[in-house]
C-alpha cells in the first residue's frame, strides 16, 4: 500500500448522533457481509456451522473497524493480525489497486489452519485507499494426506495440505483463473469450493454497496471522524478495564499432556504483566514446538488472548482500539509462534490453553470477574467405517464439558468450547447415520471441581460399534485437570477407556488415540473434563450441598469429606 | 347480526376486536388481571356491550403459557427416560447462554432428583433392542404418586420411529389412577433430535395442568354467560384450536399473541395488495418483527424459550429485540448514546406517566417532540406530564453536550436505527431486497416509529392497520383452524418407495382431519398441505419444501434440488437426498368467520383536525387527524400525525398518506 495517509481527508469530529448511527451502520455492514456468505456458501460448514468471519479495516494500519457477529469467536482479533501480516506484504508487491481482491491461508501469516482461507479486497473512495474488506472461510478439503485437512500425524505442514500465499485472486476487477485453476487442482473438492470462493468474492460487493450508502451520507470525512472516534472511545473504555485491575506480573503455568507422538508435557507458561492501563501477555518458557501437530499461529494466540479477556469484559467491543492497550511477547518458534514447516492442525486444542493460562493469571488479581478454568479441550472422537451397504462413514464427536465456577455462580454443564459455538450431535441422529450405538449420554457425576460455587460437571457418553470400525480421539487435561481458582479444587480429567477384547483399557497417551480397531460390539468409553471450582469448598452453602447430594452430582462421600457436610 | 369477537390477553392489557356485520368493529382495551387471567378477559365481553346471543365465536390469543414459562410457575414434573439418558434434557446439545462471558445458570424445567432411567430400547428403525419390564416401571409409578408430581412425561429414544413404548408405559401408569397427567414425546413431537423432542414433552408437561385448569375456569365462565362456551384458542402456529383441545397443546400456545398480529398483518397486507411483507410490532418494552412471503408468515421449527428450553413446533418466526416505549436511553461505558434493551417496564414506566420514573425512554423522547400529545394520551391514561419527561431527556442532554430536543431526536434517531437494523437483516436473511417489501407496522408504539424505520430500511410502503393498538385481537377473527402433523423418515429418497411416502401422507392428513372433526368443522372446508423436509447426506440442516399429495420420490427429489439452488445458488450433484420429515397441515376457516369488503372512496384530500407544534429536525406546524376521520380515497402530506385512541402514527415531512378501501393508511415517500 502506498502511504495514502497525507492525502486522506482531515477527520471530522462526529456528533453524539452521528456517531451513535455510524457505529451501528458499520455494524450492520459487516452482519449483512456475514449472512450473505452464511446465505450463499456451499459447504455446510459455513452455510450450517458458520465457520466464518467478515470484517471492515482501516486501512492505514489494519485495525478492525468492524467485525460481523455472526462468525466464530476465535476470529475476532484473528483477522486484524491477518491483515496487518498481509499489508506488509503488498506493500511490497505494489500496494492495494482498485479491483484487487488478496487471497492467502499461509497459517504463518493468517493464522488457525490451511483449510480457512482469508480474502482481502482494498475499498477505495476519490482514488484513496479508505478501508479494507476482509473474510475467512473454513474451506472443506485443503489437499495434503488427509480429506478435510486433519492429519494428526503429521510433522511438517506439507502433509497438512495446500499452501496459498499472498496472491491477487482478482487483479484489477479480473479473476485470474490461472490462480483459481492452480488451487482448484489440488483440492478434493474442487466444484463445491469454487461456488465458495465465488460466494466469498462476491460478498465484498455488499461491503462495497454499504459503504457507498454511509459514505455518499455522511461523506467520507465525518466517517473517517466516525472510526477514529470509536477507535478511541474504545481504547479508553479497554484501558479502563485494564486500569481497575492492580499493577504487577501474574505468572501461570498449565501443561499440555503430551503432543501424541512424543510421551511428554508440553508446558504453556504466561506472565501477565498489567502497568496502569497497559497489558503485556509474555509467553516466554512456553514450550518449543511440538513435533505432531499441536502448534498455533502467533496471531491466532494472541486472537485467543482477547477471546479470553472477551469472556471476562463482555462489554468491550471488537475493534482496533480495544486491542491497543496489550502487547505481545511470544518467542519464535514455540508452540504458541509456529514456524515453517511446524504443523499446526491440531490448533483446536492448542487454543484452549491460552484461554486457560489468562484465566489462570487473572484469577490471582481479579477473582471477582474471572472464572475458573473450564474443561478445556476439542477432545475429538472420531469414529470411521463402513456401513452395511459398503459407503464409507466418518462420525465426528467433539467433547463437550463443564466450565468453571465464577464468583456469580456454578459453571455450567456441557458446554462448549469458549473459542466456538459449534455443538454435539442428536444421538437420534447419529444412530441414523453411522452403525454405532450410545449406550449411555449422561451427566458425569462427581466431576465438577469442587469449591464455593462448584465446576460444572463432565459429560459421559459411550459408543457402542455395530460393525467394525476405528477409534480416533484427540484430547487433552488427562493428566492436567482443569483448576480451580481462590482455593477451589479441579475439575475431573479426561478419562478415554477402550473396551475390546473383553477388556476395558486406557490408550498409552491417555488423551489421544490413533485408529483403535472396533470389532462389532465393541465400545468407546469417554468422560470429559468438568470445570474447576471457584473458592474454598468448606464455604459452600449447605443448601446447595444437599441439593448437588439428592441430584446425584456429588456421592455422599465426597459431601463429607470434601465439602464437610455433617448429613 | 352476527358478530366474532377477538380477545387478545397481553401481560398489561387484554384487547378485544369485534367484528360485526354491515357495522364498523368494535374495539376496546381492558386492563389484564395476571391473577386469573379469564376475568380480564370477561371484563373485556362486558365493556364492549355486545349482545352474547349474537356472538358466533370467541376467538382468544394469550400470554397465560408464556408468562408460566418466564416465571417458572408451571408445574412439578417428572420425567422418564430410556436407561442412560435422564440428562438429556439437561446436557442439551453442548452450548453456552452467551457468546461472550461463561458465566450463566441454567434451571432445567424437570430437575435431575426428578428424572427416571427405565430399562428399554430401540433402534433408529423402531426395532426393540430391550424390552420393557411392567413390574419395574409399576414401581417407579406408584413412588411417583408419593412425590406431589402433577405431571409425568415419558420421553424415549426413537419413539418417533415406533411409540409402542411411550404408550404402553402411558398405559399401565394410567392404571394406577395417581392424579398425574401423563404425556408422551411422540405426542407432543413426532420428530426425530431426542433433546428437541424431550425439551418440547417437557414444556407441554410443565404447562399443560395450568392450561387445562384455565380452560375449565373460562369455559365456566362462558357458560354462565350468554357467549358461547367452546372459544377457539391462538396457536404460535398462526393457526386456532378450540379451548376443549388447548390442554393437550398447551406448548404449541407458547407465543399465541405475537403469532395472531402477524397472521392479521399478513391478512390485511394481502388484502391491500402487498405480497411480500415485514411486520413491526413495537409496544412497550420489546419490537417484534416478522417476515411474510407470497402471503405466508414465516415458520420456525425449533425456537429457544430460555437457555436449553427448546421447541420443536410449527411457530411464527417473530424476532424480538429490546426496544420498545419504555426502553430507557443511557450512555454506554465508551460513552455513546445507546437505547434499551433495559426497559422502565409497566412500573414505573416512562418518567411522563408521572410514577416515579426519572429516566429518559422513547416514550419521553415522542412527547418532548411534540409527537405523542402530551394533553391528550391514548387509552384512558390521564395527562402525560410533559415536564418530568423534559427533565429525564435534558439530564442526558447535559452529559452529550446537546439541546433538549436535539437529545430527544438522538434517542429516536438510535432506537429507529437499532429497530431498522434488524428489519433488514431479516429480508436479507431472506436473500431478498428490502424495497421488494411493504412494512405493517402495529402495537401501541408501532406506527409512531414506522415511517422512520420505512425510510432506514428502504422499503417503500408503510402500511398503519385501522386499528393498529389491537391488531393481535383483529387476527385472532381471521386465523384458520390448523392441526400441524408430522413423521420423522431420515431415509435416502433413493431407498423408499412412492407408496412409503403417500402412505405416511395419508396417515398424516387423517391424523388432522379427525382433529378437525372434533371441532364440528365441515371437512369439506378444509384445506390440506403438505412439506417435506430434505437435505443432501451429511447435511445438518435441512430444507422444507411444498409438495403435493401423491408425488413420487423422483419428484421430490427434483422438488429439493430446485429448492436448493434457490437457496444456495447451485445443487451438489450426485450425492443422495435424504427425506428428513413430512409434514401436513390441515385447516379450516373456523365457522362465522366475516368478511370484509372493500369501499370505494373518491380521491380527495382529508381536513385537518388540528394543529400542533411537532418537532422534525426542528419546529413544525403540523397537521393533526382524527384516524375516524379518515375515509377511503382520502391523501394528506407530512409533516403530520394521526391520533386515535390505541395509537398514534406519525407522518414525516417528505411522506405522503392515503388511505384504501379497508381503512388502511399507506405510507410512501413522496415523489
Amino acid at each position: 500500500m502506498s502511504a495514502p495517509a497525507p492525502t486522506m481527508p482531515i477527520p471530522i469530529t462526529p456528533d453524539p448522533i452521528t456517531l451513535a448511527v455510524v457505529r451501528g451502520a458499520l455494524h450492520q455492514i459487516a452482519d449483512e457481509m456475514d449472512l450473505h456468505l452464511i446465505h450463499a456458501a456451499i459447504s455446510p460448514i459455513i452455510s450450517e456451522m458458520h465457520d466464518c468471519a467478515h470484517g471492515i479495516y482501516d486501512a492505514r494500519n489494519g485495525e478492525t473497524i468492524a467485525q460481523g457477529g455472526f462468525g466464530l469467536p476465535m476470529f475476532l482479533a484473528n483477522m486484524q493480525y491477518t491483515v496487518q501480516n498481509l499489508l506488509e506484504h503488498v506493500k511490497a508487491d505494489g500496494g492495494f489497486q482498485p479491483g484487487d481482491v488478496w487471497i492467502v491461508n499461509d497459517p504463518y501469516i493468517s493464522g488457525t489452519h490451511l483449510q480457512d482461507v482469508v480474502l482481502v479486497a482494498p475499498y477505495f473512495v476519490d482514488g484513496e485507499c479508505f478501508a479494507l474488506l476482509a473474510n475467512t472461510g473454513h474451506w472443506m478439503d485443503i489437499g495434503g494426506s488427509v480429506p478435510g485437512g486433519w492429519a494428526p500425524q503429521a510433522r511438517e505442514i506439507h502433509q497438512e495440505g495446500f499452501i496459498i500465499p499472498p496472491l491477487r485472486v482478482v487483479k484489477a476487477g479480473q479473476r485470474n483463473e490461472e490462480v483459481v485453476k492452480m488451487i482448484l487442482a489440488n483440492l478434493r473438492l474442487p466444484g463445491q469450493i469454487a461456488g465458495d470462493l465465488e460466494a466469498m468474492t462476491n460478498v465484498f460487493h455488499v461491503g462495497e454497496r454499504g459503504l457507498n450508502d454511509l459514505i455518499g451520507r455522511y461523506g467520507n470525512s465525518t466517517i473517517r471522524g466516525c472510526i477514529d472516534e470509536m477507535m478511541t472511545r474504545s481504547e479508553a473504555q479497554m484501558r479502563n478495564h485494564i486500569a481497575s485491575i492492580p499493577d504487577g506480573t501474574y505468572r501461570f503455568e498449565d501443561c499440555f499432556d503430551n503432543d501424541g507422538i512424543i510421551d511428554q508435557p508440553l508446558p504453556v507458561h504466561l506472565a501477565l504483566t498489567v502497568e496502569g492501563s497497559d497489558m503485556h501477555f509474555d509467553f516466554t518458557g512456553t514450550s518449543p514446538a511440538a513435533t505432531g501437530p499441536l502448534n498455533m499461529a502467533e496471531t491466532t494466540t494472541r486472537s485467543l488472548a482477547f477471546v479470553a479477556l472477551k469472556h471476562v469484559f463482555p462489554d468491550v467491543p471488537v475493534n482496533g482500539g480495544a486491542f491497543r492497550p496489550t502487547k505481545f511477547t511470544v518467542p519464535k518458534g514455540c508452540m504458541l509462534a509456529a514456524q515453517y514447516p511446524s504443523p499446526v492442525c491440531g490448533y483446536t486444542d492448542v487454543i484452549n490453553r491460552v484461554i486457560d493460562v489468562v484465566f489462570g493469571a487473572l484469577a490471582q488479581v481479579v477473582p471477582d470477574i474471572t472464572p475458573a478454568a473450564p474443561f478445556g479441550t476439542a477432545g475429538v472422537t472420531t469414529v470411521s467405517g463402513h456401513r452395511e451397504d459398503g459407503s464409507y462413514y466418518v462420525g465426528v464427536y467433539p467433547a463437550p464439558g463443564g466450565y468453571g465456577g465464577s464468583a456469580e455462580s456454578d459453571g455450567l454443564t456441557n458446554g462448549t468450547l469458549p473459542s466456538s459455538l459449534a455443538g454435539f450431535m442428536s444421538v437420534e441422529m447419529s444412530e441414523h447415520r453411522y452403525p454405532l450405538r450410545f449406550d449411555y449420554f449422561a451427566i458425569r457425576e462427581n466431576s465438577g471441581g469442587p469449591g464455593r460455587h462448584r465446576g460444572g460437571c463432565g459429560t459421559s457418553y459411550g459408543i457402542r460399534a455395530l460393525r467394525d470400525c476405528v477409534v480416533s480421539v484427540l484430547g487433552d487435561r488427562a493428566d492436567h485437570a482443569p483448576f480451580g481458582v481462590v482455593g477451589g479444587g479441579s475439575g475431573g480429567s479426561l478419562e478415554v477407556r477402550f473396551e475390546t477384547g473383553g477388556e476395558t483399557w486406557t490408550p498409552p497417551m491417555r488423551s489421544k488415540a490413533e485408529k483403535i480397531p472396533l470389532a462389532a460390539g465393541e465400545a468407546v468409553h469417554i468422560s470429559t473434563p468438568g470445570g474447576g471450582g471457584f473458592g474454598p469448598a468448606g464455604e459452600r452453602a449447605r443448601e446447595a450441598v444437599e441439593q448437588d447430594l439428592r441430584q446425584g452430582l456429588i456421592t455422599a462421600e465426597a459431601a463429607a469429606s470434601v465439602y464437610g457436610a455433617k448429613l | 347480526m352476527a358478530a366474532i369477537v377477538g380477545i387478545d390477553v397481553g401481560g398489561t392489557f387484554t384487547d378485544l376486536y369485534c367484528a360485526r356485520d354491515g357495522l364498523p368493529p368494535r374495539i376496546l382495551k381492558v386492563p389484564s388481571t395476571p391473577g386469573d387471567p379469564s376475568v380480564g378477559l370477561m371484563n373485556a365481553l362486558a365493556a364492549a356491550d355486545i349482545d352474547g346471543n349474537a356472538v358466533e365465536l370467541i376467538v382468544h390469543g394469550t400470554t397465560i403459557a408464556t408468562n408460566a414459562l418466564i416465571e417458572r410457575k408451571g408445574a412439578r414434573c417428572a420425567l422418564i427416560t430410556t436407561r442412560g439418558f435422564r440428562d438429556v434434557l439437561e446436557l442439551g446439545r453442548r452450548d453456552r447462554p452467551k457468546m461472550y462471558g461463561l458465566t450463566g445458570v441454567q434451571r432445567p424445567l424437570i430437575p435431575r432428583d426428578l428424572r427416571f432411567e427405565v430399562a428399554e430400547r430401540l433402534d433408529a428403525q423402531g426395532q426393540v433392542i430391550t424390552p420393557l419390564d411392567r413390574d419395574e416401571v409399576m414401581a417407579l409409578g406408584r413412588s411417583l404418586a408419593g412425590m406431589g408430581v402433577q405431571a409425568v412425561v415419558i420421553s424415549f429414544l426413537h419413539s418417533y420411529a415406533n411409540p409402542a413404548h411411550e404408550q404402553a408405559v402411558a398405559g399401565w401408569l394410567a392404571e394406577l389412577d395417581a392424579g398425574y397427567e401423563i404425556i408422551q414425546s411422540h405426542d407432543v413431537c413426532n420428530e426425530y433430535f431426542e433433546f428437541e423432542r424431550t425439551s418440547t414433552a417437557a414444556v407441554q408437561g410443565y404447562l399443560q395442568p395450568l392450561v387445562s385448569g384455565y380452560a375449565k375456569q373460562l369455559s365456566a365462565k362462558l357458560g354462565e354467560s350468554t357467549f358461547p362456551s367452546d372459544p377457539l384458542i391462538m396457536q404460535s402456529s398462526g393457526g386456532v384450536v378450540p379451548l376443549s383441545q388447548v390442554a393437550t397443546r398447551a406448548a404449541n400456545i407458547v407465543r399465541s399473541g405475537p403469532a395472531a398480529g402477524v397472521i392479521a398483518a399478513a391478512a390485511l397486507a394481502s388484502e391491500a395488495g402487498f405480497s411480500h411483507v415485514i411486520t413491526g410490532d413495537m409496544g412497550g418494552t420489546s419490537f417484534d418483527v416478522a417476515v411474510i412471503i407470497n402471503g405466508q408468515p414465516k415458520v420456525a421449527r425449533t425456537t429457544k424459550q430460555d437457555f436449553r428450553i427448546v421447541l420443536k413446533l410449527p411457530m411464527i418466526d417473530v424476532h424480538t429485540i429490546g426496544a420498545g416505549g419504555g426502553s430507557i436511553a443511557s450512555l454506554d461505558k465508551a460513552g455513546i448514546l445507546q437505547v434499551g434493551p433495559e426497559s422502565a417496564g409497566a412500573d414505573p414506566g416512562p418518567a411522563c406517566y408521572g410514577r416515579g420514573g426519572t429516566r429518559p425512554t422513547v416514550t419521553d423522547a415522542n412527547v418532548v417532540l411534540g409527537r405523542i400529545d402530551w394533553a391528550n394520551p391514548i387509552g384512558d391514561r390521564p395527562l402525560l406530564d410533559i415536564e418530568a419527561a423534559q427533565t429525564a431527556v435534558r439530564g442526558l442532554g447535559q452529559q452529550l453536550g446537546l439541546s433538549l430536543e436535539d437529545t430527544a431526536e438522538a434517542i429516536l434517531a438510535v432506537v429507529n436505527h437499532t429497530m431498522a437494523g434488524r428489519t433488514r437483516l431479516l429480508s436479507v436473511e431472506q436473500g431478498l431486497d428490502p424495497r421488494d417489501f411493504a412494512f405493517v407496522c402495529f402495537g401501541g408504539a408501532g406506527p409512531l416509529h414506522g415511517a422512520a424505520i420505512m425510510r432506514e430500511v428502504g422499503i417503500r410502503t408503510m402500511l398503519a392497520p385501522p386499528e393498529p393498538g389491537v391488531l393481535c385481537a383483529t387476527g385472532c377473527c381471521i386465523a384458520d383452524i390448523r392441526y400441524d402433523q408430522s413423521q420423522t423418515m431420515e431415509r435416502a429418497l433413493g431407498d423408499l418407495t412412492d407408496a412409503d411416502i403417500n402412505t405416511t401422507l395419508d396417515a398424516l392428513r387423517l391424523s388432522g382431519e379427525a382433529k378437525l372433526a372434533d371441532t364440528d368443522t365441515d371437512l369439506g372446508t378444509a384445506n390440506v398441505s403438505y412439506t417435506a423436509d430434505m437435505c443432501y447426506m451429511g447435511q445438518i440442516h435441512n430444507l422444507r419444501v411444498g409438495i403435493e399429495d401423491g408425488w413420487s420420490a423422483a419428484q421430490l427429489t427434483e422438488a429439493f434440488e430446485i429448492a436448493y439452488r434457490a437457496e444456495f445458488g447451485n445443487t451438489l450433484g450426485n450425492i443422495p437426498v435424504i427425506l428428513v420429515s413430512l409434514q401436513a397441515v390441515v385447516s379450516a376457516p373456523p365457522p362465522g368467520r366475516v368478511v370484509r369488503t372493500p369501499q370505494s372512496g373518491e380521491a380527495r384530500p382529508a381536513v385537518a383536525h388540528a394543529q400542533r407544534l411537532v418537532h422534525f429536525g426542528g419546529w413544525h406546524e403540523t397537521a393533526i387527524y382524527r384516524r375516524p376521520d379518515l375515509l377511503p380515497g382520502m391523501h394528506f402530506i407530512g409533516p403530520a400525525i394521526v391520533e386515535q385512541d390505541d395509537a398514534t402514527t406519525v407522518i414525516e415531512p417528505g411522506m405522503a398518506a392515503r388511505v384504501d378501501g379497508y381503512g388502511n393508511l399507506l405510507v410512501e415517500l413522496s415523489q
